[in-house]
């Protein structure tokens, strides 16, 4: 009896051990993933939770890795938001000829991956005569502007009532003070409900590394803007704050070649934006949706 | 103020008090505001395209750039004829230009004794540099937008306390003898062509 | 006094039963022994896709979610279901059902175990999980239905393993057990139970940019559903303890999931026709992800034969629990479980989770198809998941059946 009870034991103790190798090898593959992952990283607080100091840390850390990686000096800045700003953007549909220059500027000022060609702006080539997105197409490659076609650009919104910033089960995605919808690509545990959520398809996940050639690397960086992004996280359009916080136009404006795009700060009655508000009749996409979003439309004529 | 929606009351107080609960309350710190913009100190300078005061060649320079001539080089030299009353009419560096602006005449904006100059419906003399105050006469709407910063486009600074911005000129987009915005072929092309039916169809492939 | 030594006795309790569970016949090593092999599988599949990246799934800016939600959203209607033997046991007094309930309840704790591990091979950050405690991450709750889901599914998880544990352990001491210690718990449980499911399709239907979803109809469709999967694996379960454990199963419990299944696949039918018929008859561009999902659209047919199969399944179970031969022929009893759990699976899955998706929010029609490392992870989940089962219920039985007990364990020492 007990003879049959330690073979018995010997057996599961063998079994046990075959077991715990086997599942030792299959995760082989993370040692290379937990490589990447430092205990700082692991440990690093909401960035509403950071102070100047450790926010200080951070930057220097990241630029270093930079550095390494790309062995270039950037400048990572976390520009703080303006009082008295308040982001807000227009679009003139009569005028875009839906070149998608603003969507490379786009690829270019925002360091994004290659090999993927990703942008926060899709173009939709659409009818006109019709507002329907069913009828529009983003993968034209023909000559523009096409008879009958009239080109809607879309990006993020940055919306008031965000339907993003609602689902986030982690707060890692919020509204700062200037209107612009940010992402804390440290905080994000990538379960994608955001994009799920937005109705303008603004956002964009991380499936991979993003890789850049190091010439290519745009040095002007934001912590929660342009900065390369880590695997496994959500990222979307700021507004360029990285720019716009430091007084300057976006990048997909300043590469429009039509003058389509009106952008300024919303407080101020004299910002064009305020005088295309007020003097355009403007709409915003999928209004009924109740999003209101801080990008609007409009036509000359 | 923009409106509330009944959800956003609804959830107002009762996200307040889930945080009140959850021990979330006053981590934030008070937001880290930027001084507001002040008085502008920058300035709106206007795009002065090369072609008001130069003319393309078919030469390219030592880089392999188009070679402009400016004005001033045969100008300056020889007296400049009077206006042909068609663009067909015209010699060496001004040939082969296309005209096609609505139903006016060279003379409609060039002074017909001194072509290099405008004049403005009222027959004041205008200089080439001025090109806009020209078009602004009868493209009133498009003048009214550009002067409230809604047409033509710009680069540089949207906050003037902190920085310049550039504007274009009417003629850094338009040709003032064929206006109309050209077009060409789309950058960006899409990146995973559709398998079948070509690129021009709704599919989209790869991650992006 | 007691207090504290049931605070010692309760975990060397079922540190026995755990032991125990690993005795068992030749065929209950080979089921394990393959159970483990997959599981590793899915375990290697899934430690590659966090380090390379989801860009080894099938998965797109404009279909974000795939297989994984899919088998989260149909995991927790099975452990809603589940909860279909306690509501005849408890609420109309079916004493018959009352002795194998705990068999319902093992399957939610199983079920609830799958549905977090989809949840967490579906993030890009799993080792961020930590942000999603209260008072230590920042719990966005109650603004956002993805909180919610953590809470109700976390505490399904809680009620029934406190449940279970208290009525073996008691039945072990051969003790009666005590109501006011279990009964709140089993009416909360059967709450518990509508809302898992109801919050998991608040999720989805919350979300107005999605027409798809955004139905008030979805909560009371993914209720019904849960009420097809859960009686349906329960009656195959049952039938299989009966055979491979003796453990004495009348005939009761399965007639009386039957009538229920005998119910609900027909409510769900005619809840999917209900929003078949409004999106059809209405038309326009908030139908264009059921046409896309039915005919297929702009030349985009990858879903057409996965919603035809389902409803083929659907129907066909629904035939079979009426016909009165099924009452004779356990056999066909068995096939119209299989049917109607493999229907609801697809109907659940890739017919709901991608359709809300394609076209996109800007009407893209980008397709889907899951890879093979999304294969081997949802398989490997679903092993571990069966694994789960097999021990629970293997250690639930002697206990049940009365062959483990404190009187023999003490007269055994």
């Amino acid at each position: 009896m007990s003879d049959i009870l330690s073979r018995r034991t010997v057996m599961k103790g063998a079994g046990a051990t075959l077991g715990a190798a086997a599942f030792a090898h299959a995760m082989a593959p993370l040692t290379e993933w937990s490589k990447d992952l430092t205990v700082d990283e692991f440990l690093q607080k909401h960035y509403k939770e950071l102070t100047r100091d450790e926010m200080a840390r951070i930057l220097v850390h990241l630029k270093a890795e930079a550095k390494q990686k790309y062995g270039r000096d950037v400048d990572i800045k976390d520009l703080p938001p303006q009082e008295g700003v308040s982001f807000g953007y227009a679009l003139n549909l009569s005028v875009c000829i839906g070149c998608r220059r603003c969507a490379e500027a786009c690829h270019q000022e925002n360091n994004h991956d290659r090999s993927t060609g990703n942008s926060y702006i899709r173009v939709l080539e659409m009818q006109q005569g019709s507002l329907d997105l069913e009828h529009g197409n983003a993968n034209y490659d023909h000559p523009v502007p096409a008879e009958g076609k009239y080109y809607l650009p879309v990006q993020c919104h940055q919306c008031d009532n965000a339907p993003c910033v609602k689902v986030c089960p982690v707060q890692a995605t919020w509204k700062e003070p200037d209107g612009i919808v940010v992402v804390d690509y440290n905080w994000c545990i990538g379960c994608r409900y955001c994009e799920a959520a937005c109705p303008y398809h603004a956002r964009r996940f991380n499936w991979t590394k993003p890789e850049i050639p190091p010439e290519e690397l745009n040095p002007d960086q934001g912590y929660l803007s342009n900065r390369v992004r880590p695997q496994g996280v959500v990222e979307k359009c700021t507004f360029c704050l990285h720019r716009t916080r430091a007084g300057r136009l976006p990048a997909c404006l300043e590469a429009c070649p039509t003058g389509a795009r009106v952008f300024g700060n919303l407080l101020d009655p004299k910002s064009p934006i305020r005088w295309v508000l007020e003097n355009k009749r403007v709409f915003v996409l999928k209004e009924e949706l109740g999003t209101r979003p801080r990008f609007f439309y409009f036509f000359d004529k | 103020m923009p409106v509330e929606t009944p959800l956003d009351r609804w959830m107002r107080p009762a996200l307040a008090a889930g945080l009140l609960a959850l021990g979330g309350c006053g981590k934030d710190q008070p937001a880290r505001f930027q001084p507001p913009p002040g008085a502008p100190t920058g300035g709106e300078t206007l795009h002065q395209p090369a072609k008001l005061t130069s003319v393309e060649s078919d030469q390219k320079d030592a880089l392999g750039r188009p070679l402009r001539v400016s004005c001033e080089s045969c100008h300056s030299l020889r007296e400049t004829k009077p206006m042909p009353s068609r663009p067909e009419e015209l010699k060496e560096f001004h040939q082969g230009l296309q005209f096609r602006h609505g139903e006016l005449a060279c003379t409609s904006c060039h002074q017909a004794n001194q072509p290099r100059s405008l004049h403005l419906a009222t027959g004041e003399p205008l200089p080439m540099t001025e090109a806009l105050t020209l078009c602004a006469q009868c493209h009133g709407p498009q003048y009214r937008d550009f002067k409230a910063g809604a047409h033509g486009g710009m680069t540089g600074y949207w906050d003037l306390s902190r920085g310049d911005r550039t504007r274009n000129h009417c003629v850094s987009c338009h040709d003032p003898h064929s206006p109309k915005y050209a077009g060409g072929h789309p950058v960006m092309p899409p990146r995973h062509p559709a398998a079948q039916g070509g690129t021009d169809t709704k599919e989209a492939r790869g991650h992006e | 006094m007691t207090a504290t030594r049931h605070l010692l006795d309760y975990p060397r309790f079922l540190g026995r039963l755990l032991w125990m569970s690993t005795d068992g016949s030749w065929r209950f090593y080979t089921w394990m022994t393959v159970l483990t092999a997959i599981a590793l599988v899915g375990a290697n599949a899934w430690a590659h896709q966090l380090a390379e990246g989801m860009a080894l799934t099938g998965m797109s800016d404009h279909v974000s979610w795939g297989l994984y939600i899919a088998n989260f959203t149909f995991g927790v209607g099975l452990a809603a279901g589940a909860v279909m033997m306690v509501i005849p046991a408890y609420l109309y007094h079916d004493h018959e059902m009352h002795d194998v309930t705990l068999i319902g309840e093992l399957l939610a704790i199983a079920a609830i175990a799958i549905c977090l591990l989809f949840i967490v091979v579906d993030m890009g950050h799993p080792e961020r999980a930590w942000h999603l405690l209260p008072g230590i991450g920042r719990f966005n709750w109650p603004v956002s239905m993805l909180t919610w889901d953590v809470v109700v599914l976390n505490g399904y998880l809680l009620i029934n393993l406190h449940i279970c544990g208290y009525l073996l352990y008691m039945r072990f001491l051969g003790r009666k057990p005590r109501k006011q210690w279990y009964l709140p718990f089993v009416f909360l449980s059967i709450f518990w139970a509508i809302s898992i499911h109801s919050v998991t399709a608040f999720l989805y239907s919350g979300l107005g940019g999605r027409p798809f979803w955004n139905s008030a109809l979805l909560a009371p469709r993914f209720i019904a559903s849960a009420f097809i999967t859960g009686p349906a694996f329960v009656i195959v379960l049952l039938q299989v303890i009966r055979r491979f454990t003796g453990l004495p199963i009348g005939e009761g419990p399965l007639r009386t999931l039957t009538s229920v299944m005998r119910v609900t696949v027909l409510l769900n039918l005619f809840m999917l026709g209900s929003e078949l018929f409004t999106a059809f008859y209405t038309g326009g561009s908030h139908a264009t992800a059921v046409r896309y999902l039915f005919f297929g659209s702009h030349g985009h047919h990858a879903l057409v034969p996965w919603i035809w199969t389902a409803v083929a399944l659907n129907i066909t179970a629904a035939v079979l629990v009426h016909l009165p031969a099924t009452r004779r022929h356990v056999g066909l009893l068995n096939l119209a479980c299989a049917l109607a759990f493999a229907g609801v699976w697809i109907e659940k899955g890739m017919g709901l989770i991608i359709p809300g998706f394609v076209p996109s929010t800007l009407h893209e029609v980008v397709e889907y198809v899951p890879t093979l490392t999304e294969w081997k992870i949802t398989a490997g989940i679903w092993a571990f998941g069966l694994m789960v089962l097999t021990v629970a219920v293997k250690v639930a039985l002697p206990v049940l059946s009365g062959q483990l007990a404190a009187s023999h364990a003490a007269a055994r020492h």
